[in-house]
């Protein structure tokens, strides 16, 4: 499949957002954080990720967004917060985030609420990149 | 009033696909009150049928090693009552499956009539919920359910091992 | 009565808005199937209670106009925790659409303050004498049998009013 456009990315991440969520189209900017401003649960969340895979014949796994193996790793978590070490395992995985603001608080429980629509709109671009 | 809202299986493709069948009849409890003089079964229960079947397609599918449970109604539509004597089927396909979680989608037939659509989203609670307690044993695919599996025709199950 | 998945109605903002509990109680005896050694509150009756919650609504605002009130349409209904015997569920249904056919509700549930259970529903109201004038008799004690419990649980659901005790 030759790569899309950001636009059209966007687009369809868009509505499988609204599908999902149950919100406006108007609501899903590129800023919008999925479970803050757009109030997705977890399992919203991967309702997301299936229908991304679906729409975008991808295949994601919750790992490359929250790996498991990095938060309940003893070496990188003190107290459900990530070390240092565990946040510069997490920042060179999970690369199209913004962790600024994760890093003043790193609770692994609130890992998710860094991902904004733009987060998920370059993650995408980048798997099909990559299968390219 | 149990909490089995299908009857009996007629197709059960692993990993697949699976259809049951639910008779619906004036003897049923919850008919009482729904509605006084008119009954009719209840839409959510209808989702019920739906999640059970799906459930046990998903739960088969990872050998029952895990709990299967509904997390996510993601659409459902109904187009008509469901009167006792009724005899409806669900009819659901996995649409995707992950270690953390499956899609499916489904519809409920009255004899040819497409009466519903249900699609749902599970989760395998051992692997997501934290900070709950659960029962070691899988609670969820009771000895009725493994039963229920057993009610198939020959023909219509396809290489189940239970 | 084992399909009143309301208990007492709280709050009503004629049109607008519901807020409707239901307790539960190992005196259920379906969650003894659901599930065994865990019994929790099947998510399908959260939906049936905000379900039954947003019809008291549309009965209360029409005045009872239909006979039957149904769910159309489930949409995102999303399930974060359980319900367990002995706590209560409290239901709220925001009306977002209401016409004299159909209606619609973005619903919610928690338990001690905290959200169980959200979703987005679609409600069709029907007159079952239109459709079929041989049910005028079925409509009369149909709607006779709503007002009341109708009645019953508004009246249950006020504060000082709540249900007699001598």
């Amino acid at each position: 499949m030759a790569t899309l456009p950001r636009q059209e990315v966007f687009q369809k991440v868009r509505q499988a957002l609204v599908e999902a969520l149950s919100v406006e189209e108007s609501e899903v900017t590129e800023d919008a954080t999925l479970t803050g401003d757009l109030q997705a649960e977890s399992i919203d969340i991967l309702d997301i990720i299936f229908r991304l895979e679906k729409a975008f014949n991808i295949k994601i796994s919750q790992e490359e967004l929250a790996p498991r193996d990095v938060l309940s790793n003893p070496e990188y978590v003190n107290n459900r917060k990530l070390n240092a070490a565990g946040l510069a395992v997490l920042k060179q995985r999970v690369k199209h985030a913004d962790w600024s603001k994760f890093e003043q608080d790193p609770d692994i429980d609130k890992i998710l609420d860094v991902f904004t629509v733009g987060t998920i709109v370059n993650f995408v671009e980048d798997k099909l990149a990559a299968a390219n | 009033m149990r909490w089995i809202w299908i009857d009996r299986f007629e197709e059960f493709v692993p990993g697949r696909r699976a259809v049951a069948v639910k008779n619906v009849t004036r003897a049923e409890d919850c008919l009482h009150d729904h509605f006084p003089g008119f009954p009719a079964l209840p839409e959510s229960l209808l989702i019920e049928g739906m999640a059970q079947t799906a459930g046990i397609l998903v739960g088969q599918a990872r050998n029952f090693e895990e709990k299967v449970i509904l997390a996510k109604i993601k659409q459902a539509v109904f187009h008509r009552l469901v009167r006792p004597g009724d005899q409806i089927r669900f009819e659901a396909e996995i649409e995707q499956i992950h270690d953390a979680a499956a899609t499916t989608r489904g519809q409920i037939r009255c004899g040819q009539e497409v009466i519903g659509l249900v699609d749902l989203v599970f989760s395998h609670i051992d692997q997501n919920i934290s900070g709950l307690e659960f029962p070691e044993d899988n609670f969820v695919f009771t000895d009725e359910f493994m039963a229920l599996l057993k009610t198939c025709r020959p023909d219509g199950l396809q290489r189940v091992v239970l | 009565m084992k399909f009143v998945l309301i208990d007492r109605i709280l709050e009503l903002e004629s049109g607008k808005r519901i807020v409707a509990q239901k307790a539960v109680s190992l005196a259920e005896e379906y969650l003894a199937d659901h599930f065994p050694r865990f019994p929790v509150l099947p998510g399908v009756l959260m939906v049936e209670a905000m379900v039954q919650a947003a019809s008291w609504l549309v009965f209360q605002a029409l005045d009872f106009a239909p006979s039957l009130v149904l769910l159309k349409e489930a949409r995102n209904v999303t399930y974060k925790s359980f319900v367990v015997p002995g706590q209560v569920l409290t239901i709220e249904a925001v009306c977002h659409e209401l016409s004299p056919d159909r209606s619609g509700f973005t619903g919610r549930g928690e338990v001690e303050g905290r959200e169980i259970v959200r979703g987005r529903l679609t409600l069709r109201h029907l007159d079952l004498a239109s459709v079929d004038p041989d049910y005028q008799e079925v409509d009369a004690r149909l709607r006779t049998a709503q007002r009341a419990l109708f009645s019953l649980l508004w009246t249950d659901g006020r504060p000082g009013g709540r249900s007699v005790k001598s």
